[in-house]
């Protein structure tokens, strides 16, 4: 178990796709719009492209013979490098959580990606297997579970994941692991879904656009005819086309949103939180419920009207391309139900319902703080004039408009702030058009600051800033809580040592 | 209006005031010197006629910087406080904005002293403390004191956490 293995041979095969992928446009340049041309350029180009492929190729073939990987009983032991040579070792304890992901490249040949993800920073912060076996997937998994849960658990974890190649597999080895799924999206569920992604909406004003410049198109010379006839025969046209291209953008949400979210599963062990989606590259992420830094529930504007919320892991490893995605829960998740998994997948969580309001103060020195952005923005309206719909004389009702929303939003703000301390955890809230709700442990929270300026001060307020591990680091405030709330915050922070085990 | 929250008590050397003020000296005394090379050309090539408009304002707000530089070392100073246990290190600054910083020991990554050729002429050093999160300066100490601290957190900071 413990020798140096090569990677799986497909990686080079990998290595190549993504080589084609990056000179995908030299390769249209040279070989199809050139496909007929006799220039020097274009003759040489190819064979200088052909020679570079031929010299990828060897060197990915080298590669793969040279780089190789160890499980040894605590690390990750890494060989990589054909001219210079690299050896790199990653502990198994410094790996915050796993990602797995199955491409559509990875799913043609039955194989997986996997990477594992430490919070130290630079380049060797992860260990990423871009290409193997589901099987050596599962057994590199359980070799890092293994040694981070302790060894008596070594047994139980072989059976821990799921085997996607054989879904009937999945509901034996719940029985056995004590896994169990929390979430899975319903139909109903994910088409509701697919309204807060209300980005189809915004066609519409192009889709005016787009009748104006047919109203072009028409024949002049049917004006002739009687102006009411045309415009009903026209209006019958616009509503189709309207209706037509609503209906089509609706479908193509649906099936976009059910790609993205319509496979999705929740589950959790003892130790484990999994969470599994996409139905055509589907990614599976797993993280250590203590290795969970803090927790977010978001909800924007949309998701506020229909009563949905995102909740979000803060994890102290790196995410990846599409990190906004991975950490979260079901995006879409009912409020109830986000706050009820919250508290079924981290037992050791505890969120309440009984946070303070700001006080009055914070209000009025709030409403009356000067807002940068709106000067800045009346500025820029004053000079540029924007020809927006041929209103440019209008442009102080955009700055009201926007002040309006500015108002609107502190006064919501105002209103939707909460904050307490309950035990151990610190629970914040905050959000205007969107809310923020902030969850962490004590021993989680990394380092606190308070500030005042002198308003603050004559008004007994205080700014609170809180620091969590992640990537980047998280910082989370709470503007305007009374002095004394600041102080009994500082005073619960210089508490923490009752929770913390030293090494 | 409570005066509560942290109140470390260890103040930073008095010479810093010194020190800032010597830093703040040589930086107007360069901007001096740039402002009158550019008013020379101003006149030399005769520019366009707001640019001259642009420096004289650039000359008011290099007083007013000028002043306000003058006053603030001595605020800054009388508001700078810090001090350690073996928990934590505290810190605390600013007369306009007061912030206060409450870093675990068990958190700081490391720790080391720097002195620019400013503060050496004043046999001072700069504490400076990071974390996984951010940095933070404690600017002038003797270098007694600076080293005693640097040593000090430095064997506070050993200390490691349970990944709990």
């Amino acid at each position: 178990m413990n020798e140096a293995k090569r990677h799986h041979p497909l990686q080079i095969a990998y290595d190549l796709w993504g080589f084609i992928k990056n000179t995908f446009f030299i390769i249209v340049i040279l070989f199809v719009f050139q496909a007929g041309s006799d220039s020097w350029l274009v003759k040489y180009g190819r064979i200088a492209f052909l020679t570079l492929v031929a010299v990828t190729i060897i060197y990915l073939v080298f590669k793969w013979f040279t780089n190789k990987y160890t499980l040894t009983q605590t690390a990750f032991v890494l060989t990589e490098g054909v001219f210079s040579k690299k050896r790199k070792t990653v502990p198994y304890s410094k790996v915050q959580h796993a990602k797995r992901e199955t491409k559509l490249f990875h799913r043609i040949f039955r194989v997986t990606s996997i990477s594992f993800e430490t919070s130290s920073q630079g380049d060797d912060s992860s260990v990423t297997f871009h290409v193997v076996t589901p099987a050596e997937a599962i057994r590199l998994e359980n070799q890092v579970s293994q040694q981070n849960a302790g060894v008596e658990d070594a047994d139980q974890a072989v059976v821990d994941s799921v085997d996607e190649t054989k879904p009937g597999s999945e509901v034996e080895s719940e029985a056995e692991t004590g896994r169990i799924v929390h979430f899975s999206p319903t139909k109903k569920e994910v088409i509701k879904a697919s309204f807060t992604s209300l980005s189809f909406l915004a066609v519409i004003p192009i889709l005016g656009s787009q009748v104006n410049k047919f109203d072009d198109i028409l024949p002049n010379d049917q004006q002739a005819e009687g102006m009411v006839g045309f415009i009903l025969d026209r209006w019958w046209l616009i509503a189709l086309t309207i209706i037509l291209i609503v209906g089509l953008l609706m479908i193509g949400g649906v099936i976009w949103t059910f790609l993205k979210y319509g496979k999705y599963e929740i589950a959790s062990d003892k130790d484990k939180v999994y969470i599994t989606k996409g139905v055509l590259e589907e990614t599976a992420f797993s993280i250590t419920k203590k290795n969970v830094q803090a927790i977010q529930i978001q909800q924007s504007f949309m998701k506020r009207i229909l009563g949905l919320a995102e909740v979000k892991l803060v994890v102290a490893g790196a995410l990846g391309d599409d990190g906004a995605d991975v950490n979260s829960l079901y995006p879409f998740l009912p409020v109830k139900k986000a706050q009820q998994l919250v508290e079924e997948i981290l037992p050791s969580y505890r969120l309440t319902d009984s946070m303070e309001s700001l006080p009055r103060e914070s209000f009025w020195f709030r409403m009356l703080r000067p807002s940068w952005f709106w000067i800045i923005a009346t500025g820029v309206l004053f000079v540029w004039k924007p020809d927006l719909f041929g209103l440019s004389e209008y442009w102080w009702a955009f700055s009201i408009i926007l002040l309006i929303l500015i108002v609107m939003s502190r006064v919501l703000d105002y209103k939707h702030t909460r904050y307490t301390i309950n035990d151990t955890f610190i629970q914040l809230k905050t959000g205007g058009f969107g809310t923020n709700l902030f969850l962490s442990k004590r021993s989680s929270v990394i380092e606190v600051g308070v500030s005042r300026n002198i308003i603050q001060k004559k008004l007994g307020l205080a700014s609170l800033a809180t620091v969590n591990r992640a990537k980047p680091v998280l910082h989370t405030t709470m503007d305007d809580v009374p002095v004394e709330w600041a102080d009994e915050f500082l005073a619960w922070y210089q508490d923490r040592n009752q929770e913390i085990e030293l090494k | 209006m409570s005066e509560s929250l942290l109140s470390p008590n260890k103040k930073l050397s008095k010479k810093a005031v010194k020190v800032w003020r010597l830093t703040e000296s040589l930086s107007n005394v360069i901007s001096i010197i740039v402002l009158s090379i550019l008013f020379y050309l101003d006149y030399y090539f005769s520019w366009v006629y707001w640019i001259g408009w642009i420096l004289i304002g650039l000359v008011v707000i290099g007083i007013v910087g000028g002043i306000w530089g003058y006053i603030k070392p001595g605020l800054l100073y009388k508001h700078w406080r810090y001090d350690i246990s073996e928990e934590f290190l505290q810190l605390k600054s600013g007369a306009i904005k007061e912030e206060h910083q409450l870093v675990p020991m068990t958190k700081i990554q490391s720790v080391s002293t720097k002195q620019g050729p400013l503060l050496r002429k004043y046999g001072l050093y700069a504490v400076t403390v990071q974390t996984m999160g951010s940095t933070h300066t404690i600017p002038a100490l003797e270098k007694a004191v600076a080293t005693e601290l640097r040593n000090t957190i430095a064997k506070y900071a050993k200390v490691e956490e349970m990944e709990e």
